[in-house]
């Protein structure tokens, strides 16, 4: 058998320190050949792993990790700390806010260290590649050894591509270069930066098209089932209108729900809850742009929000009563916190997105961008691709 | 500091320096990756000894703009989208969604197309459910017998639901299969029988799982009492779903507001009055038992029919929604996944809201972890079954 003396001064191979040991010790090195074999058997078959699972491709990790396809039988063995892991499985989205964490979390790790991308989202940022919150690809901070693709990737797939890893670290052992840190030319082939999809200029024959397919779908005129919650519906609603109708709302548009003048709409809501409209269920800021309204194009529409406010009544033969208010850029409208606990989060997400101050809200914080955030993303001149620095 | 009653609500917002000047408080950051959080969630949990005084939750680690996305996207482009919201359960995810655009479409769901979309809705639910259980047993850690045994136990029978989806589908999970106005795929010949055959074994293990947790003394021990969320404040937070009925609150949107095809079923709704960890657990298992019966009792007659009111099966790549607004409230595994569109006319909706049952699930722990222990904290977040990606979306 040929004995191939290897050396720990090669950048890619293995440092281990009983290995440097055992080759400086005098008389032994001719043992060592065999005994890094040895280890490197070892070092593949136990490659333990940091589930950095953020989103639907955590599910198929753990699917991996159940009864049916059971990492455990290669050795690997999810750690819930970076300090005893191996290699780092990113499986999920990694967004802006998060991606500060999972850099911090791969330091923590011991070397040598090896990182997985599993699911499209790791790889590239999938389709939430161009937002605003999105990292395009942990590989743009992570220096990615594998990669598995899918959405998500089957549990089957994540263990092929551990058995990739298993072959490229022995690769590695073996002092072979391996590339480890993303390879520019190779980005460039599979990353091409191609035209959005959702920010495609539009081109008269889109258009065209667009207008050929509305005509031939199944697009009929609206009409309000019983069941949905439409203003329509919400119109023809004897109790319902009765209960507006006390605070000085008489006009039920087809096209929104009933404007309450912002001075009434806590009012209201303190009476609609003794109602028996006891559930909070949601709370909608929109933004106008100047020239568009309810009934789409409007030429004469200024910039404006609305929020729409929904509360539910509890049990049998449930209905939504739904008001909404409107507001010049600037104006800011009453929390409803003391009438409804629920709406703190809800008007503090509407505040982070939209931009609508509500007044007396006792902790008005940004609820899902950092707190040093600028901007309001739903805004409709927010580009959605608006740079997240300093990702790209 | 006292552990909390059911009647007296605590101040989430409780200024920290009013709080015993004598007490030696530490702060303790949990999350955003932490096995316990479900996700990327994160908590900080000023602690007076072991005893939680005051916690400030954070969400928005895995905020990935869906409805600024949806925007940008064709109505008939939303529906994979929404699909990685819940990631637990997608099905009911499109459901919500097309629902809304059908409401402000006028079409008409066949009602074959309804009976399967319920079928659908049901089995997901006993995944989501074993699921949560599984992960829940983990939260609990070493006391239920490394707690990685009921996590495998639920996930070999998860897998005999996927199994069936994939028939269906061709996907694990991110289905994509329906759309406005009815389903993308037919269920395939003989998967009935299948059906049976799954929920026979399921069926048979419920009873194991009881005993493993219901009926397991240190399950019981650490659940009872824990995490008590008074109906009333359940109602003003918006929190819905097995925790709301676990609260006392007697609200299925399966029966009250009927949907798909539960207007032709009767759905018992499962309700239990302690509000506590014990009684969500309950709850979940109840409904397990309650979905394999609704399954059984609708997969034999599924109506003959077409699947969707456009024929041939086929959706445009663009449609266009006259203006107006909507609201579509359904029963998710989790509680009210509702969807608000407001259209103008276009090919593309003005704004998307996306009311997710985690979020307001979520808003609860500033009422119900103050006077808790470090311990019980975990177990109480795994009650809620928050999702991230649907809460933070």
């Amino acid at each position: 058998m040929a004995v191939t003396r290897r050396t720990v001064d090669d950048g890619s191979a293995f440092e281990h320190p009983l290995y440097k040991t055992l080759l400086n010790t005098p008389g032994l090195s001719v043992s060592v050949a065999p005994l890094d074999d040895l280890l490197t058997w070892g070092l593949t078959n136990s490659l333990w792993v940091f589930p950095m699972a953020t989103s639907c491709c955590g599910i198929e990790l753990m699917a991996a990790a159940a009864g049916r396809v059971d990492l455990d039988r290669m050795g690997t063995i999810v750690r819930g700390t970076p300090r005893q892991a191996d290699v780092m499985v990113v499986a999920g989205t990694i967004t802006v806010k998060m991606a500060p964490r999972v850099k911090l979390l791969w330091d923590q790790m011991p070397e040598p260290k090896w990182c997985i991308a599993m699911g499209s989202c790791a790889i590239s940022g999938d389709f939430y590649r161009e937002l605003y919150s999105v990292v395009p690809g942990v590989d743009t901070f992570l220096p990615v050894d594998v990669y598995v693709p899918g959405c998500p990737p089957n549990p089957e797939a994540l263990m092929h591509g551990l058995l990739r890893l298993q072959e490229k670290v022995q690769l590695q052992r073996q002092g072979q270069k391996v590339v480890r840190d993303p390879n520019p030319a190779l980005l460039a082939i599979t990353k091409p930066s191609v035209p959005r999809l959702c920010d495609a200029d539009r081109t008269a024959e889109m258009d065209a098209a667009q207008e050929e397919s509305a005509a031939t779908s199944t697009a009929s005129e609206p009409r309000a089932p019983l069941h949905f919650d439409t203003p329509a519906a919400q119109a023809v609603d004897p109790d319902l209108q009765r209960l507006f109708a006390e605070n000085g709302v008489k006009d039920f548009p087809r096209e929104g729900p009933a404007l309450v003048p912002a001075a009434q709409h806590l009012a209201l809501a303190r009476k609609l809850k003794a109602q028996g409209f006891r559930q909070l269920v949601s709370i909608v800021a929109s933004h106008w742009p100047a020239g568009r309204g309810r009934k789409g194009a409007d030429a004469e529409e200024p910039e404006h929000f609305e929020v729409a406010y929904l509360v539910r009544s509890v049990g049998s033969g449930t209905r939504v009563a739904t008001w909404a208010v409107r507001l010049a850029p600037g104006e800011s409208i009453a929390s409803l916190v003391p009438v409804y606990a629920g709406a703190d989060w809800q008007e503090r997400e509407q505040y982070d997105l939209v931009g609508v101050p509500f007044a007396d809200h006792p902790d008005l914080r940004r609820l899902m961008m950092a707190e040093n955030y600028s901007g309001h993303p739903l805004r409709r001149d927010f580009a959605a691709d608006t740079a997240a620095a300093p990702w790209r | 500091m006292q552990v909390q009653t059911i009647t007296r609500r605590v101040d989430p917002h409780l200024a920290i320096d009013l709080y015993d000047p004598e007490a030696e408080l530490l702060l303790l950051h949990f999350g955003p990756q932490h096995p316990s959080t479900h996700g990327v969630f994160r908590m900080d949990l000023y602690l007076d000894g072991e005893i939680v005084v005051k916690v400030v939750p954070y969400v928005g680690y895995l905020h990935r703009a869906v409805e600024k996305l949806c925007e940008k996207l064709t109505y008939a482009q939303i529906t994979p989208v929404v699909d990685k919201n819940d990631y637990v359960a997608p099905m009911t995810n499109e459901q919500a969604i097309n629902m809304a655009f059908e409401a402000l479409l006028g079409i008409e769901v066949p009602r074959r197309a309804r009976w399967i979309r319920t079928i659908f809705a049901e089995m997901q639910r006993i995944a989501s459910h074993l699921l949560w259980l599984g992960t829940f047993a983990l939260d609990m850690g070493g006391a239920l017998g490394g707690g990685s045994t009921v996590f495998l136990h639920c996930f070999r029978e998860r897998e005999l639901i996927l199994d069936l989806f994939e028939d269906v589908t061709g996907a694990r999970f991110h289905y994509n299969t329906h759309t406005v106005g009815g389903n993308r795929h037919d269920i395939p010949a003989g998967w009935s029988a299948k059906v049976k055959a799954a929920l026979d074994v399921i069926a048979s293990r419920l009873p194991e799982y009881a005993s493993m947790t219901l009926e397991n003394r240190i399950f019981i021990e650490r659940t009872r009492g824990v995490g008590i969320l008074d109906g009333e404040l359940a109602l003003e937070l918006g929190v819905t779903g097995p925790i709301l009925r676990a609260s006392g609150v007697d609200h299925d949107l399966r029966r009250d507001a009927p949907f798909h095809a539960y207007d032709e079923v009767k759905v018992n709704v499962v309700t239990r009055s302690a509000g506590d960890c014990l009684a969500r657990a309950q709850v979940r298992l109840g409904e397990i038992e309650e979905s394999i019966r609704l399954v059984r009792a609708m997969i034999d007659g599924i109506p003959e029919g077409i699947i969707n009111a456009g024929r041939p099966i086929k959706q445009p790549a663009q449609f266009k929604i006259p203006a107006g607004q909507v609201y579509v409230g359904i029963e998710t595994p989790r509680g009210e996944l509702g969807t608000y569109v407001i259209a103008d006319g276009t090919a593309n909706a003005h704004r998307l809201k996306i009311r997710p049952p985690s979020l307001h699930a979520l808003s609860a722990l500033p009422h119900i972890l103050p006077g808790a222990t470090v311990s019980d904290a975990v177990v109480i977040l795994g009650s809620l079954d928050p999702i991230m990606g649907e809460a933070d979306r």
